[in-house]
């Protein structure tokens, strides 16, 4: 197991920095995504710490040891890549054992080791096919697998469930997170679908143009976002406006107290998650604001709504479809004060 | 087009293509003394004639040696050539390929002339057999050029990256990985060279030295003295003989295994 410390990486390809010192520290066992909109240099980090890219500035360390000047083939990483690229030549078996004869591994070793390790990605029994004659799924679990079976200091992985439909993706996700948690590699995995990288990983590495913007595990990047652009990038979120005053933000659903130190007077943003409102009948007594539902989505399990408050405000709500209330429907939306989260003053 | 009528169409330009072979063919098994059409008689007499003349035999015996020389050499350059001009040429690209095509473009009298001049001018003459082969790559490096960075055109660079981070080495990544995945274009490449080689004339009449003379040359040559039926033994034969080579190389090199 390796640990892997990244510090003020950073990459130019000439435009600008791509890549900007950007410092993560990963530990031994961790899974770490890098997660952003496109063109955010998740895929150049990662090309860095393979070595496929060389660096402008700033120290990879694997186990600290600088290897920023190791080429790729000396740096003992697993790859994945998105498409794949399985050598088309070469048998399922032989795919295998290429990293492992790079390796001078004996021959009686890379067949059990080959055994175990599809044995692993539960393709016993493929390794006489070639990659054409097998499925998507099946193909990504065998790159997985190749990846995995030279037993690397890392596993780096760039967006490999990309060309998977939906349910697949989603099993690909279970079994990766399983994989990985079973073999215990130090993990990095690229990607700009913030579901997969919130139920896979450990920690998430919010990126926007070459910067970080948030490390935190899922339900802190999720729950209390570092900025507007995290909270707006990672799932659906209402923005809130209300003045401080003793530390207080009066919103149309109540006062909120604010920790942190914001001068009384300044207009603060805050996010609100659209399942953390509820809605109620509006004769029911409660406290809340009064709203009119706009319009309503039904997705099954969820309901989804955009109700007008009274100040003129649209706001989404996220609820379980107990009660359902038609279009043009009065309600009252009740928001826990504690599930208020301060981004920061209006600039 | 309509079925029956494609067919049709396409039987007449095979017969357009083919038709002059079959006639040189034919007329190799003349039993009499003059190249006419149709023969007078069969028989392998000519043949008998061709294989005991050693002028002809030498011809060939050089026209293969400076193909089987003209085909590794351009072959290497050619694939590395083709591998440069699709992973690595970037903006030089286009001046990459117009670079590698150019011998296509000029007239081979003058590409041949001026390389007669250089093969004088470095004082290398035309006594040995570097300005025939020098010749004989350039005009087909191009062809060997096309078929290899076609076949490269399908290859993924994500393949060799891949091989990378298994631990191969540049070395290792070609041999293991890229050139299996080309090699169609390669081999193709090879025998359009070797063909192409065996078969071409103005460039080896320019550059052959006192003495030397090449298959074509000396059919040429033949011809502007003799009309007997030994020239088309002789034409058959080279038909023969470059035909073999493609079918043997398909048949070992496995030109067609290559499929996925
Ligand atoms: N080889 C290159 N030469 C010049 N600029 C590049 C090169 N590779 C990437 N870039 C630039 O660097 C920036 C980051 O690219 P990168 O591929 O890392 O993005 P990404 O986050 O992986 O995006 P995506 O989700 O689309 O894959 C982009 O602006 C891109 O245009
Ligand atoms: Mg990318």
């Amino acid at each position: 197991m390796t640990e892997v410390s990244i510090e003020k990486l950073t990459k130019d390809y000439g435009q600008g920095p791509a890549v900007n010192s950007i410092s993560i520290r990963i530990a031994e066992g961790e899974f770490i995504s890098l997660l952003g909109p496109s063109g955010c240099g998740k895929t150049t980090t990662l090309k860095m710490i393979a070595g496929f890219e060389d660096a402008t500035a700033g120290a990879i360390r694997f186990d600290g040891r600088d290897v920023v000047h190791v080429p790729v083939e000396k740096r003992d990483i697993g790859m994945v890549f998105q498409n794949y690229a399985l050598f088309p030549h070469m048998t399922v078996e032989k795919n295998l054992a290429f990293g492992l004869e790079m390796r001078k591994i004996p021959k009686d070793e890379i067949r059990t080791r080959i055994a175990k390790v599809l044995d692993m990605v539960q393709l016993t029994g493929y390794s006489e096919r070639y990659p054409r004659q097998l499925s998507g799924g099946q193909q990504q679990r065998v790159a997985l697998a190749r990846a995995l079976v030279i037993e690397p200091k890392i596993l780096l992985l760039d967006e490999p469930l990309a060309n998977l439909d939906a349910k697949l993706r989603e099993e690909m996700r279970v079994f990766i997170r399983d994989l990985q948690r079973r073999v215990g590699i130090t993990t990095v995995y690229v990607t700009h679908d913030q579901a997969e990288a919130m139920t896979m990983s450990d920690r998430v590495v919010v990126m926007f143009g070459g910067r970080i913007a948030q490390i935190g595990t899922p339900s802190e990047i999720y729950e209390r976002p570092a900025n507007l652009e995290v909270a707006e990038f990672v799932g659906q979120v209402n923005i809130i406006r209300g003045k401080v005053g003793n530390r207080i933000v009066s919103t149309a659903f109540g006062d909120v107290p604010v920790s942190g130190d914001f001068a009384d007077g300044a207009e603060l943003m805050l996010a609100l998650r659209p399942e953390a409102l509820e809605l109620l009948p509006i004769h029911s007594g409660a406290t809340g604001a009064p709203a009119k539902v706009l319009s309503s989505y039904y997705s099954g399990s969820l309901v989804d709504y955009r109700l007008e408050l009274a100040g003129g405000a649209v706001v989404n709500v996220q609820t379980f479809p107990r009660t359902r209330f038609a279009d043009g429907d009065q309600v009252l939306v009740h928001a826990p004060a504690e599930r208020f989260w301060p981004l920061g003053t209006v600039a | 087009m309509s079925k029956p009528f494609f067919t049709v169409y396409c039987l007449i330009i095979y017969a357009f293509l083919l038709a002059p072979i079959a006639v040189v063919v034919i007329a190799s098994f003349n039993a009499g003394a003059f190249l006419t059409f149709p023969p007078q008689g069969l028989s392998f007499r000519w043949y008998l004639v061709f294989f005991n003349n050693e002028v002809f035999m030498r011809a060939i015996r050089t026209s293969l040696w400076i193909a089987a020389m003209t085909t590794v050499i351009s072959g290497i350059i050619g694939t590395m050539a083709a591998m440069f001009y699709v992973t690595h040429a970037g903006k030089l690209k286009e001046t990459v390929r117009v670079a590698m095509l150019a011998p296509l473009l000029l007239p081979e009298v003058l590409t041949a002339i001026s390389l007669l001049f250089f093969v004088y001018s470095v004082g290398l003459g035309t006594q040995n057999l570097v300005g025939m082969i020098v010749g004989h790559v350039l005009i087909t490096l191009p062809f060997v050029f096309i078929n290899v960075s076609a076949s490269m055109e399908s290859y993924d660079p994500a393949w060799s990256l891949a091989a990378q981070s298994l631990g191969a080495g540049r070395f290792t990544r070609f041999r293991r990985i890229m050139l299996p995945l080309i090699k169609p274009g390669v081999i193709g490449g090879c025998l359009f060279a070797f063909i192409i080689s065996f078969d071409v004339f103005t460039i080896s009449f320019m550059l052959k030295g006192v003495g030397m003379s090449t298959l074509p040359i000396q059919l040429f040559d033949y011809l502007r003295t003799n009309f007997t039926p030994e020239a088309a033994a002789v034409s058959t034969c080279s038909i023969v003989l470059t035909m073999a080579v493609v079918v043997i190389s398909e048949k070992v090199l496995g030109l067609r295994i290559h499929r996925f």
